[in-house]
């Protein structure tokens, strides 16, 4: 008879989640991508352990392109140590048994959602994006031979058309997450599900950035040195968002060269207080400014 | 003829099976247009005509003679079964445009070859504001300077008289002759070199039609556009047109300079046709 | 219809001709009716010289009007040809041009004037014969001074410029129309009945200038109902009964010669 201790054990079997095969088809779906700069792969999306609409996109590429000897970081919203990054950072390993990180300058593949990590990535280094709407032109059209077509002759007449009236109703675009841009001057993609000021960061990046919808199954990818442009008219220069008030240790400051993307913490009191999102890049940097004990790093299960 | 913008010839679109078999037995001496053999029906037959830049050219005729089908095959929006339809702006007119795939027709029609639709929802989209109308042909055709195309767009609609405070309200919002000048400002944004014109001013309560008529008038003699007008209607036909065919049953029946049509039609089903309308 | 080998001979004019109608002929049919034949004119030659004014005379009826028209391919004849000589100098069959080429040489020389008192509607004076202008080839930049200039010769008040023309008299509209097929002037004029409906103070001003036009080059082709116009304007006279001519030569013979038609012809 099984004691519930056998039950829960991490059987080798079971615990692997995507098959050989499934990872050779999302690779030769992801090769395509990267072959095709922003046009959107569709691929069999696999049952994931997540339900869809929290990552399954993006674990399924990272369960795809990872070996046993990477380093992988999984963090959401700049958090490492959140439910749903700890949740897909731990499917990770216990899946492919590869070991994890918080620290973005040491992890091949990076899993993200909502944030680019602070940290300059590098070459030979992997961003996988999840993407809960990979089709920019979603709020525009909605049949989808149209939005093929429109991607296949290059025609965002209506994109700009929806641009233009932003600006006419509201002064400025008022996209926060998922700025359209054009990648190596050909397809539109959503940059979903990153804030403004991580788009800038896509642009020439010596890295590779894989975007995973599990959901709507489509994974679309920017090789390196690939141009990535804000769609935005002539004049009025893409912005990036402004750095409101100061962080809470001093280190990023309006006033100073705001180097970090800062968000909001609402207090009981309804003041508020601002921290840097990347939490681990932020931790690094304190230990560095001597704010911070070195061993209060190293607080996230990993 | 050595200036013209638009040309046709030997146009024909049959819907069914038949080609050019089926179309014996059909036309105005047989008071019929579809096939006895096949049951296909002849839209039109044998048209040809020439439209040159400054020139308007009127097609006559009542429901179901083909002149909306000519207009569409010129157009884009249906394709032809026989025939050669060329612009001078494209490749000097060396190229029949039913040979062009449908997004390189598509991208004519950006600049090229602009129409304006009896239903102006057909010409523009009503859920965006009537400088956005405009904004979507200008970025079609590469403009990205807001300010330049915000007043390009106010100058469109300046001229064809919509009021500008009504620039970034959406189309839905406007009545169907404030509409149609959307839909003339939205045609004439990049300066087309050739404009279709389908019953622009049918549907449209008298007075406003008179108003979009007169529009039109001064807009084809101010812009020198080559067009091409297809009415049922007389008073527009006269108004802006100087040459003009009559169809009917698909085919033409009669062509010749307006006044000549109407003051001494030759053709019998002409001579009906001007008796009905001017008594 | 001449053999394949013989080419057709290319239209000629005699020098200082600047229109030949030779044998024209032109018929209704009117199948609406009962598909009986109308005859019109039956047969008319005519020769217009150059800088002159040549006035038809006849009844109503007798196809002055429809020589006009056909002339100006507003209708469309049937046996014999129309030739005239352009501007340029090269001889054309009216009867034979295209219809664009005709539309053209219509904007370009061909001036027509019609008996009806319909202007344009719901366009000002001014901007009727302003327009005018743009389309006979004038800079746009001028055309409202010159059409200014030309309804000022015309006595057309001021006032009336900017009107709309369904409230103009109807010696104002036919002024007006007449303004709009002067205001530059066309080589060739096709006037029809231009002061039928003008009292005598302006019936006399457009007979001023009427004949200023002929003494600066145009040539005009007119009907008139009146007598002492045609006297005063005409060099020829050319009578017409029943469609065809009965009667041709200078003023003063063709009007000595019909003195029974001085009667028919008085002013109504």
């Amino acid at each position: 008879m099984s004691s519930i201790a056998t039950l829960v054990q991490a059987d080798p079997r079971t615990s692997r989640v995507l098959d050989e095969t499934s990872k050779r088809e999302i690779r030769r779906a992801t090769l395509t991508a990267l072959a095709i700069p922003g046009y959107q792969v569709p691929f069999g999306s696999r049952e994931m352990p997540v339900a869809r609409g929290w990552g399954s996109g993006g674990l399924q590429i990272t369960l795809a392109v990872v070996g046993p000897t990477n380093v992988v970081k999984v963090y959401d919203q700049g958090e490492d140590g959140g439910v749903n990054a700890a949740n897909l950072r731990r499917l990770v390993r216990d899946s492919e048994g590869v070991a994890t990180t918080t620290d973005a300058r040491e992890a091949d593949v990076i899993q993200t959602r909502h944030r680019v990590p602070e940290d300059a990535l590098g070459e030979g280094q992997i961003l996988v994006l999840q993407v809960p709407v990979p089709e920019p032109l979603r709020g525009v059209e909605r049949d989808m031979n149209e939005l093929r077509r429109m991607h296949a002759e290059s025609d965002y007449a209506r994109m700009w058309v929806s641009l233009y009236e932003d600006v006419v109703r509201n002064g400025v675009i008022t996209r926060t997450t998922g700025y359209p841009c054009t990648v190596d001057d050909r397809y539109v993609i959503a940059t979903t599900p990153i804030p403004r000021w991580d788009v800038p960061k896509l642009h020439q990046a010596p890295h590779i950035a894989l975007f995973g919808a599990g959901r709507e199954k489509r994974i679309y990818a920017i090789p390196p040195f690939t141009d990535v442009v804000p769609l935005t008219f002539d004049d009025i220069p893409f912005e990036v968002e402004e750095v409101a008030a100061p962080c809470r240790c001093g280190l990023v400051s309006p006033d100073g060269a705001a180097d970090a993307y800062l968000v909001e913490l609402p207090a009981q009191d309804g003041t508020s207080t601002w921290v840097c999102s990347d939490a681990d890049w932020c931790a690094r940097r304190r230990v560095d400014a001597g704010l911070l004990e070195a061993e209060s790093l190293q607080e996230v299960e990993l | 003829m050595n200036d013209w913008a638009l040309r046709v010839q030997e146009l024909g679109r049959i819907y069914g099976p038949g080609g050019a078999e089926c179309v014996a037995g059909t036309g105005p001496e047989f008071g019929r247009s579809v096939s006895p053999t096949t049951g296909a029906v002849v839209g039109c037959w044998d048209i040809g005509f020439h439209v040159s830049p400054g020139e308007a050219l009127g097609v006559i005729g009542e429901s179901g003679s083909g002149k909306s089908t000519v207009m569409r095959c010129i157009a884009g929006d249906q394709q032809t079964s026989t025939g050669r339809i060329t612009l001078r702006s494209v490749d000097d007119g060396a190229t029949d445009l039913g040979s062009l795939t449908d997004s390189e027709r598509r991208a004519l029609r950006i600049d090229q070859l602009a129409v304006v639709y009896q239903d102006p929802s057909e010409g523009l989209d009503l859920h965006v504001s009537a400088g956005g109308n405009i904004a979507d042909r200008l970025t079609a055709a590469g403009w990205r300077h807001f300010g330049n195309i915000r007043e390009r767009a106010a100058e469109l609609l300046a001229r064809t008289e919509v009021p500008l405070d009504r620039m970034d309200d959406p189309v839905a919002t406007f009545s169907g002759g404030m509409r149609q000048r959307v839909q003339l400002a939205k045609a004439l944004a990049n300066r087309p070199p050739v404009l279709l014109l389908d019953e622009p001013t049918t549907g449209l309560d008298a007075s406003v039609a008179a108003g979009v008529l007169d529009l039109i008038r001064d807009l084809l003699e101010e812009t020198g556009v080559a067009a091409v007008v297809v009415s049922h209607d007389f008073n527009v036909i006269e108004t802006l047109t100087r040459r003009c065919l009559v169809m009917h049953h698909g085919r033409v029946v009669e062509e010749g300079l307006t006044d000549q049509l109407l003051e001494d039609p030759q053709d019998a089903y002409s001579q009906r046709l001007v008796g009905a309308a001017r008594g | 219809m001449t053999s394949a080998a013989v080419p057709t001979p290319e239209p000629t004019l005699a020098p200082e001709t600047v229109l030949s109608v030779e044998g024209l002929e032109k018929s209704f049919t009117l199948h609406a009716v009962d598909g009986r034949t109308v005859e019109g004119l039956r047969g008319v030659d005519l020769l217009v010289r150059e800088r002159s004014h040549v006035a038809l005379a006849g009844l109503s009826g007798a196809g002055k009007s429809s020589l006009l028209k056909c002339i100006n391919r507003t209708y469309v004849t049937g046996a014999g040809r129309i030739l005239y000589r352009r501007a340029a100098g090269e001889v054309v069959a009216l009867t034979e041009l295209d219809d664009s080429a005709m539309a053209e040489l219509r904007a370009a020389e061909i001036g027509y004037v019609s008996q009806f008192l319909r202007t344009e509607p719901r366009r000002s004076a001014h901007d009727v014969v302003a327009r005018a202008a743009i389309r006979m080839g004038a800079d746009p930049a001028e055309a409202h001074d010159l059409a200014a200039v030309t309804l000022r010769r015309l006595n057309i008040d001021e006032r009336l410029w900017t009107t709309r023309p369904v409230l103009l008299s109807g010696g104002e509209k036919q002024r007006v129309n007449l303004a709009a097929g002067i205001v530059v002037a066309p080589r060739l004029l096709l006037l029809d009945e231009p002061v039928s409906a003008l009292d005598p103070a302006n019936r006399e001003c457009v007979i001023e200038v009427v004949a200023d036009l002929t003494a600066r080059g145009a040539s005009v082709v007119s009907v008139f109902h009146d007598l002492d116009a045609i006297r005063r304007l005409a060099d020829e006279v050319v009578v017409l009964v029943g469609g065809k001519v009965v009667d041709q030569g200078t003023t003063d013979d063709v009007l000595d010669r019909g003195l029974d038609l001085e009667q028919e012809l008085q002013p109504l």
